[in-house]
């Protein structure tokens, strides 16, 4: 790349910056290479192409449960209006039944299953707003996931800046050009969490080293005693 | 009484740790404090009386499994069962829990039922219940 000067636009015919663009792009593939195994690189991009297909399943059971949760709660929803609805439309008639005759609504039993149809619908909306709290049990499981893809994310940009450091092209000085901003994108990963725990098991079917259940869980305590 | 346990609820997850105390509230048990991490449970046990401790495993500065190794190797924690409510699924750390002396295993996510049958068993077993 050093016969810039000789090859300037106006010298060029199309088949000599056909050659010269083919040479460039030669140069910069050999910096590459020899930049990844410089750095030690070449193994960890084996790496992230294996923890790429990972990220990616963790980021569709992160879609897969707020999908979930938010299904979960609609669906609750809607039933505890059912049993609010039915609430209110029983209150106006029984309350029309007693301004019309207390007597009779409490002695033909209009009170006392207006009484229970209330205790019935409470422990039903109860249900509902128990499953609605339990909906959002997918912060925690979904936060867990996310830190681990960051973390990934983090470490494959910590990496492409070194690379980029030192693939920086030279000044007239010989000095290489820090790319704009390089410090600025270096990541903190002293704060991403790098767990070394697993966290949720995002793919459990066909692993054998997790359980898939509850179930399973105690099975397995049971065996160990407990 | 049982109902009058007090209990410490330890997740980094302020949502998890909020859903965990209402469903011990529902099931009976209205004593609760909770904790964000094992660093911060620990303290709150060693100043104040709790019953029962109900830990996530996977959290910041000290892990459900350190914690539950701090209460163990102290003569007057010891005696507190720790149920561990963990997103953790391998059968390793489930093993690992039980030997470090869980009282109990459960996995993320849970139902009302699931956390009912475990405490209540773990009381039972140890004659608090």
């Amino acid at each position: 790349m050093s016969d810039n000067a000789a090859t300037t636009p106006e010298t060029q015919t199309p088949g000599n910056l056909s050659h010269d663009v083919h040479q460039r792009i030669g140069v910069l593939t050999r910096q590459l290479h020899d930049a990844l195994n410089g750095l030690g690189l070449a193994e960890k991009v084996k790496t992230w192409a294996g923890e790429l297909p990972d990220a990616k399943s963790r980021l569709s059971y992160i879609a897969r449960l707020t999908g979930e949760a938010a299904e979960k709660v609609l669906n609750n929803v809607d039933q505890a209006k059912l049993h609010h609805d039915h609430i209110t439309k029983e209150t106006r008639r029984i309350g029309a039944l007693i301004a019309q005759d207390p007597v009779a609504a409490v002695a033909k039993g209009h009170v006392m299953n207006f009484i229970n149809d209330v205790e019935e619908a409470s422990q039903e909306i109860d249900k509902n707003l128990t499953d609605i709290m339990m909906a959002q049990d997918f912060h925690d499981l979904t936060g867990q996931v996310i830190a681990k893809v960051v973390g990934l994310a983090a470490n494959i940009e910590e990496q492409l800046v070194q690379l980029l450091i030192v693939t920086a092209p030279s000044d007239a000085q010989g000095n290489r050009i820090a790319p704009e901003s390089v410090s600025a994108v270096q990541p903190p990963v002293a704060d991403v969490i790098q767990s070394v725990l697993a966290g949720p098991a995002v793919n459990p079917e066909g692993n054998p080293e997790v359980v898939k259940s509850q179930s399973e869980v105690d099975d397995l305590l049971a065996s160990l005693g407990f | 009484m049982a109902n009058e346990l007090k209990f410490l609820v330890v997740d980094d997850f302020s949502t998890m740790r909020r859903i965990i105390r209402n469903l011990l509230k529902e099931i009976g048990y209205a004593e609760a404090d909770e904790a964000e991490d094992g660093v911060n449970a620990l303290h709150k046990l060693r100043n104040s009386g709790f019953d029962f401790v109900v830990s996530d495993i996977n959290m910041p500065n000290m892990n459900g499994f350190q914690l539950l190794h701090e209460i163990k190797k102290d003569d007057k924690l010891k005696h507190i069962p720790v149920l561990m409510v963990t997103a953790e699924a391998r059968k390793e750390d489930i093993v690992l829990a039980a030997q470090q002396g869980a009282a109990g295993y459960i996995v993320k996510p849970f139902t009302k039922a699931t956390l009912e049958d475990k405490v209540n068993l773990i009381l039972t077993k140890l004659g608090l219940k």
